[in-house]
């Protein structure tokens, strides 16, 4: 579907906001699920682009992706204009679950941070507590703290330390959970694969909920070619763009 | 003036000669939320082994200029699960339906395809002998023609449906492999699969893809496909499918040129989902309008 672009700029280093209207089905989206966007004329460039969905706004009509440059079709991207059309198809696969808790973790790093957006509001809405641990490589591309401090307690980290603490959000979280272990009954995720990791470890002994979100490289986007799976941790192949994005921390194999 | 897009390939008949390529579409449920299925001329369904396979390491897939590179690595469900839950589930749509058939070693070709031919629930058996992204089987019995041979003689004994042999361009001279094909008993012709590439990222200094090597598809192998498709229907008298790079009707009419009986549409899929039916429908006004009341008229005029 052709859906038109209202505002395209750049909100942090290499990352871009790209706000988009137009005929979709706003109220069926869950957080974490992605969009798949055609770069390019034709076939110029064969493969969509899978961007999560940061923000929905069914009274406004209006779709917000947040992206980071790294080549030729996030480049091509960015050089859209406001009034522009693009062609998009979703939204896509498995998002978030909102189960009804007291208090939960959202942790995101660095491009994996958008989804964790609307899944944030969505929860604090129903009235939750969260604790927010948000990571960057480095406070040139720390983007939406703000729209975050509202919605909860919220930790930036980065690795050089201008902005927030410096170091990796696994060691703000780490500290909370040696006073208090089940301080959080829900945990959601997305990020690096690193990080991801560490907190499924850090949580190793800990019964939560919640999901983790993973990225990989995409072909299709609908499930059929196979390109983008992941392992289960019974060593059964998952579909990423289908089975996923958002997989249960109990089932997926991170390592 | 009526246009009569139906062909027949081996035995087959397909009423358009568009159908989507095998790897591209899996078995085609992913699709089916798209658009109708009995639009297209056939499907050609995943890759289909003995045993489930669940692929090679991620990343698998990449994009390159002109095309994509992939190495999914044959990942399907096995062939009890095919026969029990997708070649049923695909009736509905009352096309042809062609099952790719992939194996290590020659017993896992002939028990895939008899099981295949056994269940009665498919049209036509694509050989998949050309596969870049396993190390055992796959492509290496596409390279040689004493070994494709052997194994064509033995696939022959237990294949009572039109057999299609997928060839490989990763060879010195297609038509000799073409050839021996032919005398062994293929029915028809498929080519070409994809070719062996990879793809550097410079920042990491490493490959892209996980296994290093990928197949090379998209629009980027439209003229080495079609100069193949071209060599080979000079040289065998079997029907050929041609494969490479199509995104439109003018590639199809291309392609029938070239001596091509029908085409498959791969890597266009994950461009635009509607491809095949929007490249059907094209084809339609392309024959209209430039009077080909079939497809025989054109086929092979370029030879």
């Amino acid at each position: 579907m052709k859906l038109q672009i209202t505002n395209n700029r750049e909100l942090a280093f290499g990352i871009w906001q790209m706000d988009i209207t137009g005929e979709f089905p706003y109220c069926k989206v869950q957080a974490g699920q992605f969009v798949h966007i055609q770069v390019g004329d034709g076939f110029n460039h064969v493969l969509r682009r899978p961007i999560s969905i940061a923000e929905v706004d069914p009274k406004q009509q209006q779709l917000t992706i947040v992206y980071r440059v790294v080549g030729e079709g996030t480049k091509w991207l960015s050089q859209q204009n406001a009034g522009d059309f693009i062609d998009l198809l979703g939204p896509l696969g498995n998002g978030f679950c909102v189960e009804k808790c007291k208090r939960s973790l959202i942790v995101g790093g660095g491009i994996g941070i958008p989804p964790l957006y609307e899944q944030a509001k969505r929860l604090m809405e129903q009235g939750e507590t969260l604790d927010i641990y948000l990571g960057f490589r480095t406070s040139e591309e720390v983007f939406w703290k703000e729209r975050f401090d509202k919605l909860g307690n919220t930790q930036v980290y980065t690795e050089d330390g201008f902005i927030g603490k410096k170091g990796f959000v696994t060691e703000g979280i780490a500290h909370r959970l040696a006073a208090d272990p089940n301080i959080w009954e829900n945990v959601y995720a997305c990020g690096p694969r690193g990080m991801l990791k560490a907190v499924q470890t850090l949580f190793a002994e800990i019964p939560i909920g919640g999901g983790v979100s993973l990225e990989e490289r995409m072909a299709c986007g609908v499930g059929a070619c196979y390109g983008c799976t992941c392992k289960t941790t019974s060593e059964e192949t998952r579909r990423i763009c289908v089975d996923g994005p958002v997989f249960s921390w109990r089932e997926v194999n991170l390592s | 003036m009526s246009i009569d897009m139906s062909v027949n390939f081996a035995g087959i008949q397909l009423k358009n000669p568009v159908m989507p390529a095998s790897g591209c579409f899996g078995f085609g449920r992913e699709y089916a939320k798209y658009y109708d299925l009995s639009a297209l001329g056939a499907i050609v369904v995943k890759a289909t082994t003995m045993k489930p396979r669940s692929g090679n390491p991620t990343p698998r897939v990449t994009e390159v200029w002109g095309g994509m590179l992939n190495s999914i690595g044959l990942a399907n469900p096995g062939v009890d699960k095919v026969v029990a839950e997708e070649l049923p589930w695909l009736q509905q749509f009352a096309i042809p339906i062609i099952v790719n058939v992939a194996g290590e070693t020659i017993e896992e070709y002939c028990y895939v395809v008899e099981r295949i031919c056994q269940s009665g629930l498919a049209h036509g058996i694509e050989l998949n002998v050309s596969c870049p992204n396993v190390h055992q089987g796959g492509l290496s019995f596409g390279v040689d023609t004493k070994v494709l041979s052997e194994l064509l003689q033995e696939v022959r004994k237990v294949c009572t449906l039109p057999l299609i042999v997928k060839l490989s361009p990763n060879v010195t001279d297609i038509t000799e492999i073409a050839k021996a094909a032919e005398a062994t008993g293929a029915d028809g012709l498929s080519l070409i699969n994809t070719l062996v590439g990879m793809k550097i990222d410079i920042k990491t200094r490493k490959p892209v893809l996980a296994r290093g090597i990928g197949g090379l598809s998209g629009p980027a192998i439209k003229p080495v496909a079609i100069r193949m498709v071209y060599q080979v229907a000079k040289t065998v008298h079997i029907p050929i499918i041609g494969i490479g790079g199509i995104t439109s009707a003018e590639d199809v009419i291309a392609y029938v040129m070239a001596g091509a009986t029908a085409v498959e549409v791969g890597t266009a899929n994950f461009t635009n989902p509607y491809a095949c039916p929007q490249i059907i429908e094209d084809l339609e006004h392309y024959m209209g309008k430039h009077g080909i009341r079939n497809l025989e008229e054109i086929r092979g005029c370029a030879l």
